[in-house]
Formats: structure tokens, C-alpha cells, sequence
């Protein structure tokens, strides 16, 4: 390990680029080839195809998720990205856009204001609130905002769930947000003379929002308000020397942030026809927050592709078939990626097969009779897999054990030598099937957190900088 | 007056609980400048190893060992298993991340987070199980002090915390190795130049770290009775809370964070109300903030070096 | 550089096949026009194309076949060709798991014995909601896109409901097993049935045995911050206020680890201490930190309480809306089968085996006139009448979705035991 000083690390930063490898490395030259506009006609094209090509609504409602996820997304890159702010409590601001909508347009305070006008409260609302939560950035430094921020965050949560049996003068008491059952009946939009009704016209709806935003953060990252932002991020300090305001453009990003996700909050409470605590949970603040880092900080296609990945690939993961082909899928195709050249990747697999067999038979030797064929009526890559992997579904101490092993086999696998990791690779790659197919494929609910969790330290080891992400040392 | 005392000796089991695990924070940030947000789920595996121990030795209602053994087995054998998994996870989701932006390591300690939480769903299912302490320690002996009393256990607990502090103080301020740790949070590559093995101060600190979470999580087990797979995630938080009250990256500092935030946890229980106890702290964090924003007892910023 | 443009390919297509299976992910199992919709899809998407619920229910079907050896010649006798998928919800990860979890392992026993027992071929598709409703929402659009689902038991908790009633909006019935909100059947939401009584059965129920048998004057009532705990907590408060018991309220968080400090602040003028607590290891603490610091009032728990296995505070009352599985002789065998094969459960377990049962019987009785279909079982459910049930008694539901003749009964814990006090 050769420790780099950071003045030839930037030096070299061209040379990086175009030695940028990685299997999607062409698709990312490729797209950065590809003016600002056209990437955004792209994509709307392709997410405008997609309630085309399929009227599941499901299909179209996990669309919908990717695009409120993909807003949300652009809205806390920008004061994590753009300004290298630590907010944590940028749920908080999703959830006050929700609830001030709702509060507006429902019976919980008797309340139906126009849609155009109670939109524009809840964004003002969380705007102000953004700036508030912003105050302390003038002070705390990064990691001490950081906790600020998170406690602001889980404070948000129980006070919503708490304040529905506010004492009033006169021993009355006011029931604000509906506590744990949230507020339901919420209006939807009504735009003018349109009617928003179904999940088809909210993804319409937000297609256009998540376009125009994208539009104005791109310039925005390009003009004085942005070069001025970058500057913070880099060094604030410096930045202050060339006359930078740089408490007020810290002030500007978490407002700005905040009233994104706060837009966001009025379309999901919509479409959900109501509002709950539950929907502002940690869990969603980590999930953009892997969708920002994932796609990589600071990159609007980064973030829009870190998004997507993020918010869909929970809903594959749901369907045990789907998820079974999503596993051996990748399974296989990093094996391609990483063996070279193809007769590696060939003895491999071959060895890997002939492995299962020689395992199979011998367990069904010493104890006949104790296997069962594998998830039958899964079709033929089922019913070839259940005569390939030892099937023993209700010894949990060994799947256990199997599960625990395959970990430590991993780890392992990584620290070795390429040679030596060849001649390991089919026992384990064995073990993986055995215990997907055993465990795993039984309890998608967990197999999916799991996987998500598997997923972002990968990512995070074979790309630090997120997938469309410019890689950049930070000055300390 | 009798209320006061008790909620005092509240405050301090569960302070010295959260100190522990503040501690773990505050060294790793110390050295590496890392928020390990999987710091929580090692405390839970933590818990869970000592549940496991516990179970071996014939379960609670009639262990084949002595209760004391008992309980120093059930505390060593968590440290030690919490210990080598933080050494795991630095070795696999944060080393090779050491010279990425800040932001990658925070999303890589997530991913593992979740990992463990899924595993710890996986391999121990979601029941909530029990320490049943009551039944090796029983709830009646104890040490009455005025009207107030302290179980058997809660002593028990602070005494255990107390321990592994000062044991700690010893290790950081006497021998070689903590001369190292010190070196190597004070300036990384000056105390590489000066021939400190960093690699082997930041296992270090990561086994130690985690070995206090472990402990942690065998307290609570044994005084509060209840682990599950999540019980991480609330726990670090306050764990992380009470190092940045204390000072980040300051080790007295984390001990004084987690008694101000136990202390402050039970007085709001136990006067105000127990709904709104999370606002009250994060008030008493907005406010030591605000007066001393690098923590009560943190070095006083120095920009730029 | 390094990387051949060809395997790089390889993997671009991978993942172009693996999004565009995904896009037909909702309806994996039949739809045709999603099949449609991804022309371009090779044998690859095809393998994705095959039915979703068999890999995972026929191998546990598989397995508790193992367990009971005469389940397959049972299954032959009975002709009627009847199958479908029943999509169950739950928060079967997230921090109700421990509720989800047990509530999953029951609606999977109850399914695969109605199929050995009925010669049936229903299957299961599970969707994780974490109790929050916007997951609950994402899950309610998929299983109405899955042709293949019949009839749904779920979601867990009030705020769902109420979440996807708009969504499901008639057109597929669903049984909770545990939502017991009020005014969830109060017509608002269409095909929804529940299994369990509401609030404002249990709530008056539990203070009326305050007042008459424990004599409460002064009543602590501590809810968790959950929709099913206020919606009790506040049923029960006016009652007794209307009485003119005192009542003092607090609440607590589900994942608080400590509740001593609040413990501490129970005056000794407090008679009883009404704990409507979903997870009863919680309930356990608290008890024991009560004895360690002294207190004397009495516990009285709701039916989330009710779990011989975590919850055994001596003296205590626990209520619950059926009396205790497992003193009902003919639920004896039922209830060893279970415990061996998943261990042991506490209360939000069995009523999802009654409502499975509601569902595969609706589904079933349609069987003679062809497939089991979505109106099939919404016309037949209110009808469905199931003698014996896993609760006692015969199970049938009111014109509004409830369920017919609830009551609740109340025990008290004495060394362990739970015994019947009315």
C-alpha cells in the first residue's frame, strides 16, 4: 500500500478517467458522450414507456416509487453533494410536506384548501423549516450536524405520533396529526381541470415535476450559486477567504433540500391518500441516502440511476422466483466479469457442478431418503436445481450453520490468492446454492434485507464513489 | 426525595449501558474519523452471545455453574465474539474504503448494519427472547440505600461498566499500545512515520471497541431482560449521542456523554413523562450544542492545521 | 481498457433482462398482457414467467408433509380440483418481526393442512409490509395485479387498512388478523373482514372488570405509541372516567429498552397499571422492574399480552378475545402440530389461522361451479360460516365485516398458569 499525496492524485485525475474500467465503464462513457438534454429525454422517454408497455399497476406504482424516490433523491444531493452537508434529518422534510398537505386537504381539520395553494403552503412550510434545521450548520461541523440532524429527524417521528391529544384551554383536547393512525381521507390533486385519480396520472404528474427539477439543479449546479457551493464543500474555510457567503449558501442548500423533498411529501400524500409515522421512518433516510452514494454524490444521472437501483430491486427481491434468477444471475455474471480468461471461468463452473453431484450422491448414500426435491413447480431451472443441491429444509441447525459458514467462506475467499481462490470457489459457490434454496428463497422478507445489505458494502468496496460518480479526494 | 434517588440509580445503570457503547464510537472515531453505524448491531450480536452462553450452560433456571462464573463467562465470551466480528467488519467493509470520500464507509457500515440485522433475523428468528435473570439472581437482594434500592443486578452492571472504564483508562494511558492509539488519533501518518503499526492500532481499537459493545449487551440482557434483533439500532443512537455530548473522539468525554444521557432519560421519565423522553434529550443535545458545539469535554476546534 | 467490450455486454444485458423481468413482476404468475408487454424477452424472462407462489409453498407444503406421514394418501380422496394463490400481509421484518414472523408461520400451517385436509391445491404469496403503510400500499397494488390471488388475509395493523382500502376498493376481499380499530368497519372500506373483535369490545370489557372486581379507584393507563394500543387505551379511559375512576395516561416507545424511571413515577395511590401492549416480553419487563422497585398495583394487560410464554407477571389480568387455544380439546392436536414445527406463539397467531380459513373456505365452497375467483370469494365470505374454529365456537361474520358474538374473557396469571376469572 502506497499512501498518494493529494497533488498527484489530482494530477492524474485525467489519466484515471480514461482508464475508468469496471463492466459498465462503456456504458458510462457512453452516456457522459450524451449532451445534458438528451440524457434527460431519455430518460423520461423511458420512464414515460413504461405505463405504456405495461397497464400492471403494480409495474407502475413501483415506477412511482423510483420517481418519488429519484426527487427526494435530487433534493438531498443537493446539500449532500452539492454543499458536502451531513443531513440526517432530511426525512423529516418529506414527512412535513405529507403532513402539512394533509392537514390542509383533508377532515382532520375540516380543511380543503385549493390543491395549487395548499402544495405551495406545504412547500413554503418545509422550506422554513429547512432553513431552521439549517441554523445550527452555521456552527456544528460535520459529524456534530450529522447527530443534530438525526435527532431532528426521529424527534419529527414522535411528535407526530404524539400529538393527537393536545390539552386545550377549556379541557378540550385538539387531535393534530391522528398519532400512530395518521391521517387518512386526504384529497387528491385537482390541477386546474384536471383530476388526478389514478397511479397512471400521479406518474404522469411526477414525471413532469422530477423533469423540471431535474432542469433546474443541473443549472443550478453549473452557476455561481453551484461553483460557490462546490467551494464549500471542498474547503470552507478557503472558500470564506474569496469572500464566499458561506453560512448562507450552506442555509440556501438545506432550504433548497428540504422544499425538494417537501414537493415530494404533498405527491406521496396523494397518492397514498394518507399520511402515517411509519411512512418517515429511519429505514427511508438510509434508503436515499444509498440511492445518493450508490448512483454517486454530486451526479444528477448518478443519483436518478442510484435511485432506480434502490427502489427496485426490494420489489424484485419480493417474488421468490424472480429474486432465485436475480441471485444466480448475478451470481454468474460476476463470475464472467471476474475469471479470466474464459477457461477459468469454465473449470469453475464445471467444477462447481461436478461438486454438487459428487455431494448430492454421497449424502443420499449415508443417509437415503432424508432429501426432498427442491421448490418443485418452479420450472425446469427449479426442478434442475433440486437434483443438483442437497435439500434438507427442516434442519434448521445445519441450514444455520451452512449460512454462518458460507459467510466466514466468503470473507475468506476474498483475502486469498487468485489461484488458491480457484480451487475454493466451487465448494463455496455450492454452499451459496445450498443455502439460498434451502433458507433464503423460503423467507424473501429477510433474504431481501439481507441481499440489500450484501449489496451496499459491495458497491461501496468495488466503487466508493457511487457508479456515475467522479472519484475526488477530500482535503483534510 | 426517594423518587429522586431512584431515578438517579436509573439513570446511572442505564447511562453506564449507554457509555459503553459510546465508547466504541468515540475510539474508532478517534483514530479512523468514522462513524461506525454498525456499531449497534455488534452490540446485539453481543446480547445474543451472551444468550447463547447462557443456554449452554443449562439455561437460566438451573445453570451448572456457579451464578458468578456465570455471569463473567456470559460477559468475556460476548466481549470476545464482539470483538473479532468488529475486527471482521473493519477488515472487510472499512479498510478498503480508508482513502474514499467520508460518505462511503457511513453507506458501507449500513449495509453491514442491515446485514446483521437480516442475519440476526435469520439465524435467531424474530421471538424476543429473555435473559430471565429473576431466576439465577433474584430481584430481592440488593443494596438499600435511604429508601431507595439497588438490585443485586444494577450493581452488578455499574460495577462491570466501572471496570472495563477503568481498565480501559489503564490500557490508553499506560501501556504501549495505548501510547500508540494516542499517537495514531493525534496525526495517522506522523505516528506511521514514527514507526507506529497503524493497521494493528486500528484492529486494536476495533476489537476493543467492540468487545465494550459486547459487554453492553450482555448488561442489558441481564438487566433489562429483553434482546432481539433490533435492539441495535436505538441503542447506538444514544450511543452515538452521548460521544458527541461528550466530545467525539474523547474517551472520558463518551463516559461522561452516556451518564448525561441515562441521568436525563430517567429524571424525564420520571417527572415529565416517558412519551416525549427522546424529544428531551435531543433538547439537552440542541443545547450542549449550542454552548460547546465540539462537546462538553472536546479539544475546542482547530480549523485548519 | 482491461475489459472486453463483449463481457461487459454480457452483463448490460443481464440487467436489462433482469429490470425488464422485474417490469412483469406483478403479474409474474399469469397475466398475459404483461407477458406481452416484453416481447423481446428470451427464454431467460420465460424461466422468470413461471409461477411465483408454488417454489416457496410447496416446499414448506413439502415439509409438513414430512412432518404428518399420512398427509399424502388423505389429500387423494378428496376430487374437487380448486386451487389459487391467497396473498397474506404482514410486517414479517422490521420492528414488529416477532408479530409478522408468527403470524406468517400460521397462515402458512393453516394453508398447507386446508390443502391436505381438502385435497386442495391453494398456494401463498407473502408480502412484507414492516408495518408501514406506504409499504402496505405497494404490496395491496401487487397482489391486485396477481390475477392468480383470490382473497388476502391481512394487513396487520389499523393504519393499513386504512391505507389500502382505497387500493383493494372492493374488488378483492381481505381478512385482517389483528387490526381492531373501530371505525374500520364502520362501511367506509369495502371487502374488508376481520377476525378479531374491536377496540371498543375489548376496551369496555377491560374497565368494567376494573371497576366491579378490582375495585379501581385510580387507574394508570400506559399505551406504546401503536395504533392498536391508542385506539385501546382510549376505549378503556372513557369508560372508566364515565365511572368517575381517576385515570392518569403516559405512553412509551415499542423499542425502549428501560422502563424503569417510569416505573418509578407509579404513585402508591395507583390500584391498577392497564398495559394495552402489543409485544408481551415488554410487559415482562415491566413487571419485573414494578417488583424490583416495590410497586403493589395491579397489571392488567390487553390480549396483545396474552402469551404464557413472555408474559407472566404474578397476580396479573390478562384479557383476550377467545379463550385460551390451548385449553379447547378439539384445538389439541392442532396446537402440537404447530408447536412442533415452529415452536412457540403467542397472540397474533391463531386468529390468522381462522382467517385463512375464512378465505380457503370462501374460495372452496365456489369450487363446484369452477375456479375459485376474486367475486367468488368476496359473495361467499359473508356466508362462510366455519364450525369448531381455531377461536371457539362457530366463526361467522355481520353484514358490516366483523366477526358475529364476540366476547372477551379475562385471566389471571397465577405461578405461570393463566387461569379463566371470567
Amino acid at each position: 500500500m502506497t499512501p498518494i499525496g493529494t497533488d498527484e492524485w489530482v494530477a492524474e485525475a485525467e489519466q484515471r478517467r480514461q482508464g475508468d474500467s469496471g463492466p459498465l465503464a462503456p456504458l458510462r462513457r457512453g452516456l457522459m458522450r450524451v449532451p445534458p438534454v438528451g440524457r434527460l429525454a431519455l430518460l423520461v422517454a423511458g420512464a414515460g414507456l413504461l405505463p405504456v408497455l405495461s397497464d400492471s399497476t403494480f409495474v407502475v406504482r413501483v415506477g412511482l416509487n423510483a420517481l418519488l424516490f429519484a426527487l427526494l433523491a435530487l433534493g438531498l444531493n443537493v446539500v449532500v453533494g452539492y454543499a458536502g452537508l451531513l443531513d440526517l434529518g432530511f426525512i423529516a422534510f418529506y414527512g412535513m410536506g405529507a403532513y402539512t398537505y394533509a392537514l390542509l386537504s383533508s377532515d382532520q381539520l375540516g380543511l380543503h384548501w385549493p390543491t395549487e395553494l395548499a402544495i405551495l403552503t406545504a412547500v413554503l412550510a418545509t422550506v422554513v423549516l429547512g432553513y431552521l434545521l439549517g441554523l445550527p450548520s452555521r456552527r456544528l461541523l460535520g459529524d456534530y450536524l450529522a447527530i443534530v440532524t438525526l435527532f431532528f429527524g426521529q424527534a419529527f417521528v414522535q411528535l407526530v405520533t404524539n400529538v393527537d391529544r393536545l390539552p386545550l384551554p377549556g379541557g378540550r383536547t385538539l387531535d393534530l396529526t391522528g398519532g400512530p393512525n395518521g391521517i387518512t381521507g386526504v384529497d387528491q390533486f385537482r390541477l386546474g381541470m384536471l383530476h388526478l385519480r389514478t397511479v397512471q396520472d400521479y406518474y404522469w404528474l411526477l414525471i413532469v415535476v422530477f423533469a423540471l427539477a431535474a432542469v433546474v439543479f443541473f443549472n443550478a449546479d453549473n452557476s455561481r450559486t453551484g461553483r460557490a457551493w462546490r467551494a464549500v464543500r471542498e474547503d470552507p474555510l478557503a472558500a470564506g477567504a474569496l469572500t464566499i457567503p458561506v453560512n448562507r449558501l450552506k442555509l440556501l442548500a438545506f432550504a433548497v433540500g428540504a422544499g425538494t423533498a417537501g414537493l415530494a411529501g404533498t405527491v406521496f400524500a396523494a397518492v397514498q391518500l394518507g399520511v402515517f409515522p411509519a411512512n418517515f421512518t429511519v429505514t427511508l433516510l438510509i434508503m436515499v441516502y444509498a440511492a445518493v452514494v450508490l448512483g454517486g454524490t454530486g451526479s444528477i444521472p448518478g443519483v436518478v440511476l442510484g435511485a432506480a437501483v434502490i427502489s427496485v430491486v426490494p420489489e424484485i427481491l419480493r417474488d421468490p422466483d424472480l429474486s432465485r434468477f436475480l441471485f444466480y444471475g448475478v451470481m454468474v455474471s460476476t463470475l464472467m466479469v471476474l475469471l479470466r480468461p474464459w477457461r477459468v471461468l469454465a473449470a469453475v463452473l464445471v467444477a462447481t457442478v461436478a461438486f454438487g453431484f459428487a455431494i448430492r450422491g454421497l449424502v443420499d448414500w449415508v443417509w437415503p431418503g432424508e432429501l426432498i426435491e427442491a421448490g418443485g413447480g418452479g420450472g425446469k431451472v427449479a426442478d434442475a436445481l433440486g437434483s443438483w443441491v442437497v435439500m434438507t429444509p427442516g434442519n434448521v441447525l445445519v441450514i444455520n450453520l451452512a449460512f454462518v459458514a458460507l459467510i466466514a467462506a466468503v470473507l475468506t475467499l476474498t483475502t486469498l490468492r487468485p489461484a488458491v481462490r480457484h480451487i475454493g470457489l466451487p465448494a463455496v459457490l455450492y454452499l451459496s446454492a445450498f443455502v439460498w434454496e434451502n433458507r433464503l428463497v423460503t423467507d424473501p422478507s429477510i433474504t431481501r434485507q439481507l441481499l440489500l445489505g450484501v449489496i451496499l458494502v459491495v458497491m461501496m468496496n468495488v466503487r466508493p464513489h457511487g457508479l456515475l460518480g467522479e472519484p475526488r479526494v477530500e482535503i483534510t | 426525595m426517594s423518587l429522586f434517588l431512584q431515578l438517579l440509580i436509573n439513570g446511572v445503570t442505564l447511562g453506564s449501558v449507554y457509555a459503553l457503547i459510546a465508547l466504541g464510537y468515540s475510539m474508532v472515531y478517534g483514530i479512523l474519523k468514522l462513524l461506525n453505524f454498525a456499531h449497534g448491531e455488534v452490540y446485539m450480536i453481543g446480547a445474543f452471545i451472551g444468550y447463547g452462553v447462557l443456554t449452554a450452560v443449562g439455561g437460566p433456571a438451573a445453570p451448572v455453574v456457579p451464578v458468578w462464573l456465570l455471569v463473567i463467562g456470559m460477559v468475556v465470551v460476548a466481549m470476545l465474539g464482539s470483538g473479532v466480528l468488529g475486527v471482521i467488519i473493519e477488515r472487510f467493509a472499512y479498510r478498503p474504503l480508508r482513502n474514499s470520500p467520508r460518505i462511503a464507509p457511513l453507506i458501507s457500515a449500513l449495509g453491514v448494519s442491515f446485514f446483521l440485522q437480516a442475519s440476526a433475523l435469520l439465524l435467531f428468528t424474530a421471538r424476543i427472547r429473555s435473559y430471565d435473570t429473576t431466576e439465577f439472581i433474584s430481584l430481592g437482594t440488593g443494596v438499600d440505600i435511604g429508601p431507595a434500592r439497588i438490585s443485586l443486578v444494577r450493581l452488578l452492571a455499574i460495577g462491570t461498566a466501572v471496570t472495563l472504564m477503568v481498565a480501559l483508562t489503564v490500557l490508553v494511558r499506560q501501556t504501549k499500545l495505548g501510547r500508540a492509539m494516542r499517537a495514531t488519533a493525534h496525526d495517522r501518518e506522523a505516528a506511521a512515520m514514527m514507526g507506529v503499526d497503524v493497521d494493528r492500532v486500528i484492529v486494536a481499537t476495533f476489537f476493543i471497541g467492540s468487545a465494550l459493545a459486547g459487554a453492553a449487551g450482555v448488561m442489558v440482557g441481564l438487566v433489562f431482560g429483553r434482546i432481539f434483533h433490533l435492539m441495535g439500532f436505538v441503542a447506538g443512537l444514544k450511543g452515538f449521542t452521548a460521544a458527541v455530548v461528550g466530545g467525539i473522539g474523547n474517551i472520558p468525554g463518551a463516559m461522561l456523554g452516556g451518564l448525561l444521557i441515562g441521568l436525563g432519560e430517567a429524571l424525564a421519565a420520571g417527572y415529565i413523562s416517558s412519551t416525549f423522553t427522546d424529544l428531551i434529550v435531543f433538547g439537552l443535545l440542541i443545547a450542549v450544542m449550542l454552548l460547546r458545539p465540539r462537546g462538553l469535554l472536546g479539544t475546542p476546534a482547530v480549523d485548519k492545521v | 481498457m482491461k475489459s472486453s467490450p463483449r463481457q461487459s455486454l454480457g452483463v448490460l444485458v443481464l440487467v436489462v433482462v433482469a429490470v425488464a423481468a422485474s417490469a412483469c413482476g406483478g403479474g409474474e404468475s399469469t397475466s398475459t398482457d404483461d407477458a406481452t408487454a416484453v416481447p423481446a424477452d428470451t427464454d431467460v424472462a420465460m424461466t422468470a414467467e413461471e409461477p411465483a407462489g408454488p417454489t416457496s409453498t410447496e416446499a414448506a407444503a413439502a415439509s409438513s408433509a414430512m412432518a404428518s406421514p399420512t398427509a399424502t394418501g388423505a389429500a387423494s380422496g378428496a376430487a374437487v380440483d380448486c386451487g389459487g394463490a391467497v396473498g397474506v400481509m404482514g410486517p414479517f421484518t422490521g420492528d414488529a418481526a416477532s408479530i409478522g414472523q408468527e403470524q406468517l408461520n400460521w397462515a402458512t400451517f393453516a394453508l398447507d393442512r386446508f390443502n391436505t385436509d381438502n385435497g386442495t391445491d391453494f398456494t401463498l404469496a407473502e408480502g412484507d409490509t414492516q408495518l408501514d403503510p406506504a409499504q402496505a400500499t405497494t404490496v395491496a397494488q401487487q397482489f391486485i395485479s396477481d390475477q392468480e390471488i383470490i382473497g388476502v388475509v391481512g394487513p396487520a395493523g389499523s393504519q393499513e387498512v386504512e391505507a389500502i382500502g382505497p387500493i383493494f376498493d372492493g374488488a378483492l376481499a381481505f381478512v385482517s388478523p389483528s387490526a381492531t380499530s373501530t371505525d374500520l368497519t364502520d362501511g367506509s372500506i369495502e371487502g374488508f373482514f376481520r377476525v378479531v373483535p374491536r377496540d371498543d369490545v375489548q376496551g369496555p370489557t377491560d374497565a368494567e372488570y376494573m371497576i366491579s372486581e378490582l375495585d379501581a379507584g385510580n387507574v394508570l393507563i400506559i399505551d406504546d405509541q401503536t395504533s392498536y394500543s391508542t385506539g385501546l387505551a382510549d376505549s378503556v379511559a372513557q369508560t372508566l372516567q364515565d365511572s368517575d375512576v381517576t385515570v392518569d395516561t403516559d405512553s412509551v416507545n415499542q423499542d425502549q429498552t428501560d422502563f424503569s424511571s417510569l416505573v418509578s413515577a407509579i404513585g402508591d395511590d395507583v390500584d391498577v397499571v392497564f398495559l394495552p401492549w402489543q409485544i408481551a416480553a415488554n410487559a415482562q419487563v415491566f413487571a419485573q422492574q414494578m417488583t424490583e422497585q416495590g410497586k403493589q398495583a395491579t397489571i392488567f394487560g390487553s390480549d396483545g399480552l396474552f402469551s404464557p410464554d413472555d408474559f407472566t407477571a404474578d397476580g396479573a389480568y390478562v384479557s383476550s378475545f377467545a379463550p385460551d387455544i390451548r385449553g379447547i380439546p378439539e384445538d389439541e392436536e392442532l396446537v402440537t402440530a404447530y408447536t412442533e414445527e415452529y415452536g412457540e406463539f403467542g397472540t397474533f397467531g391463531p386468529p390468522v389461522y381462522a382467517a385463512m380459513q375464512a378465505v380457503l373456505t370462501a374460495a372452496t365452497t365456489t369450487c363446484e361451479e369452477g375456479e375459485p375467483s376474486r367475486d367468488a370469494v368476496l359473495a361467499a365470505l359473508p356466508e362462510t360460516s366455519i364450525d369448531n374454529s381455531i377461536l371457539g365456537g362457530t366463526l361467522t361474520f355481520d353484514s358490516s365485516g366483523d366477526i358475529e358474538g364476540a366476547d372477551f374473557f379475562i385471566f389471571q396469571i397465577q405461578d405461570g398458569e393463566y387461569t379463566l376469572v371470567q
